[in-house]
């Protein structure tokens, strides 16, 4: 009658183990809904096609295409990550399971890693195909340089992060989901998916550089167009990027990490 | 080495909010919960039967005191503590509806730390005892309430842990699927030894499942007592006398207080106390008016009955009446 005896491993090993099974959860949660995943991906190329007839009065201009698809991806992974990051904990309080989750030896934080990993694989993959699609459709040619891999990892970090933040702040506050539409919309239109931040007036394109993904694009895009990183960093889009991303990633798990002690704390954890 | 006790509550209490309008859930308690004990914690709704389970299981954050399972503290040894506990909660579905129950008891597993290959006998064992084996690939969102209710069970059982946590296990369930799973808890507590907390409103289940009952009110434990000593100091023994026919010439013999349940061919008459000589003056009248006596017992006493003494009685309010 005792519980099963305790694994020998590194502690590591352990909290990489019990992180990954938050992601295969969230996979196969995923899975299961998969019908709403592709629906959320037609509807997304659809917004960018209409958004990018109406910059281009009424004809597509692969040109900027190529520069605003980028945008478009960073779109659909940071998206991805907040609303179904976001959705996913309110379903979980909402059902109970937040709290059943709780009772594991990991801390909240390595399952919320798990969490973000699921999101980040379900972002990527229609990322990716959203990619592919246009890409193919259209003939939209990029020139693959090693110096965009960075710029490109980092911009996935921020989406995240930004997923990470809106997750963490679900715990806190319900009505999450309408302001993370607005927010969504905000990294639509300054993030560079309508046009590259570049075109925008000076003092708008430093706002755009605080909304997540945006600086990313714009050091991708540098990269993209066979400028070294050395360019971008010396401009400093470079560095802001690494320090947007990295204080995205340390609020959002700061942030989940004090919302869930504050839920414990105040009974927040089980159905409102 | 095993603790003495399963969970030891130390001056266990909460309070909700803060500033101008505090709330004081659970009053500073302290309970020891032996292993392989099952203890019921009764009170009507609000009295803070759930916020001491939340507690126990490290959901809820104390304001003082602390929680000890299997002698590790749920506060600072919280890795240790978790594994020795399995919940089901109530109001909340506890599992993902979406996923099979296998996936669920799988997906339970892992979560406490064990590694598939540990899980699978355990999940089958489970699957199958609950009767779920067939329908394991299912999504639970499509079983009845019953059968979410087992998978939930099945879940909070996948590590086999020590010390169960049952939150009105079979709220909301009709009444064939509340005695499966009100037959489950016994045999997990008499067959495989496990200590469970129990929260229920389903009184005569609670006294036939529990080896100890603790009544609560208004945040405060009034009586904490093994439930044969609950009753036996609580619940007033009387006698029912049953004749044939309507009540009669009866009428005027019966005590004060006496309770007449008139049926269709025969009147039970239940006398207000145990006292032996109401009982005798009655039979006596009965012979007297050559009624046709039907039966006479000695009601048993009642959990139900003593649980209503005890929360409606204004005395106990604000002082621990009976403890272990």
């Amino acid at each position: 009658m005792t519980a099963l005896a305790t694994p020998t491993e590194s502690w590591l090993a352990f909290q990489a183990r019990l992180a990954a099974n938050e992601t295969a959860k969230g996979l196969r949660l995923m899975w299961h809904r998969r019908g709403m995943v592709v629906v959320g991906l037609v509807m997304n190329a659809f917004t960018y096609l209409g958004i990018s007839l109406f910059i281009g009065g009424g004809h597509l201009v692969e040109p900027l295409m190529t520069l605003t698809l980028p945008a478009l991806l960073a779109v659909t992974v940071a998206g991805t990550a907040a609303l179904q990051g976001s959705g996913g904990i309110a379903e979980e309080i909402n059902g109970g399971t937040l709290e059943q989750t709780q009772l594991s030896p990991t801390s909240p934080q390595v399952q919320m890693l798990g969490r973000i990993t699921a999101l980040a694989v379900e972002g990527l993959a229609a990322a990716l195909v959203l990619g592919a699609v246009f890409v193919l459709a259209f003939g939209l040619a990029y020139d693959p340089h090693p110096a965009a891999v960075l710029p490109a990892l980092l911009t996935i970090a921020d989406a995240l992060g930004y997923g990470l933040l809106i997750a963490a702040l679900t715990v806190r506050i319900a009505s999450i989901g309408a302001i993370t539409h607005v927010l969504n919309m905000v990294i639509m239109f300054f993030g560079g998916m309508m046009v590259p931040i570049t075109v925008f007036p000076a003092a708008m394109e430093t706002v755009a550089h605080l909304v997540p993904t945006a600086l990313g694009i714009q050091v991708l895009n540098t990269t993209l167009a066979g400028q070294p990183l050395s360019g971008a960093w010396t401009d400093g889009t470079l560095p802001w990027l690494i320090v947007h991303t990295g204080l995205l990633l340390t609020t959002g798990v700061v942030t989940y990490v004090v919302n869930i002690r504050r839920a414990r704390r105040e009974g927040g954890l089980s159905p409102r | 080495m095993k603790h003495d006790s399963a969970i030891e509550l130390s001056g266990l209490g909460k309070v909700y909010g803060r500033g101008k309008s505090p709330f004081t859930a659970v009053e500073p308690t302290t309970l020891s919960v032996p292993w392989g004990q099952v203890i019921g914690l009764l009170g009507p709704n609000g009295a803070g039967k759930t916020t001491i389970i939340k507690m126990i299981g490290g959901l809820v954050t104390p304001t003082w005191g602390s929680v000890r399972l299997g002698g590790h503290d749920v506060a600072r040894q919280r890795r240790h503590a978790v594994r020795q506990i399995g919940a089901v909660l109530e109001g909340s579905r506890n599992v993902y509806w979406p996923l099979s129950a296998w996936e669920n008891l799988m997906y339970f597993g892992r979560l406490k730390g064990r590694r598939s290959a540990e899980i699978k006998p355990r999940a089958q064992q489970l699957l199958t005892e609950l009767s779920l084996w067939p329908r394991r690939h299912q999504p639970v969102g499509s079983f009845s309430r019953g059968m979410q209710q087992k998978v939930a069970i099945a879940a909070a059982l996948i590590t086999d842990p020590p010390i169960l946590l049952l939150d009105e296990p079979t709220l909301g369930l009709d009444v064939e699927a509340a005695r499966t799973v009100k037959d489950w808890i016994d045999h997990l507590a008499r067959q495989e030894g496990k200590t469970v907390v129990l929260t229920t409103h389903q009184l005569e289940a609670a006294q036939e499942l529990s080896g100890r009952i603790a009544v609560i009110k208004d945040g405060q434990i009034i009586a904490d007592l093994p439930t044969g000593q609950l009753l036996d100091r609580y619940a007033e023994t009387r006698y029912t006398v049953t004749v044939a026919g309507p009540l009669g010439g009866l009428d005027g013999a019966l005590p004060a207080g006496a309770q007449v349940d008139t049926r269709l061919d025969s009147t039970r008459i239940t006398l207000p106390s145990d006292n032996p000589d109401d009982l005798h003056k009655l039979l006596a009248h009965v012979q007297w008016h050559e009624a046709r006596l039907l039966s006479v017992n000695q009601a048993r006493p009642n959990l139900e009955e003593v649980f209503i003494r005890l929360i409606n009685d204004d005395q106990t309010a604000g002082q621990v009446k009976e403890r272990m």
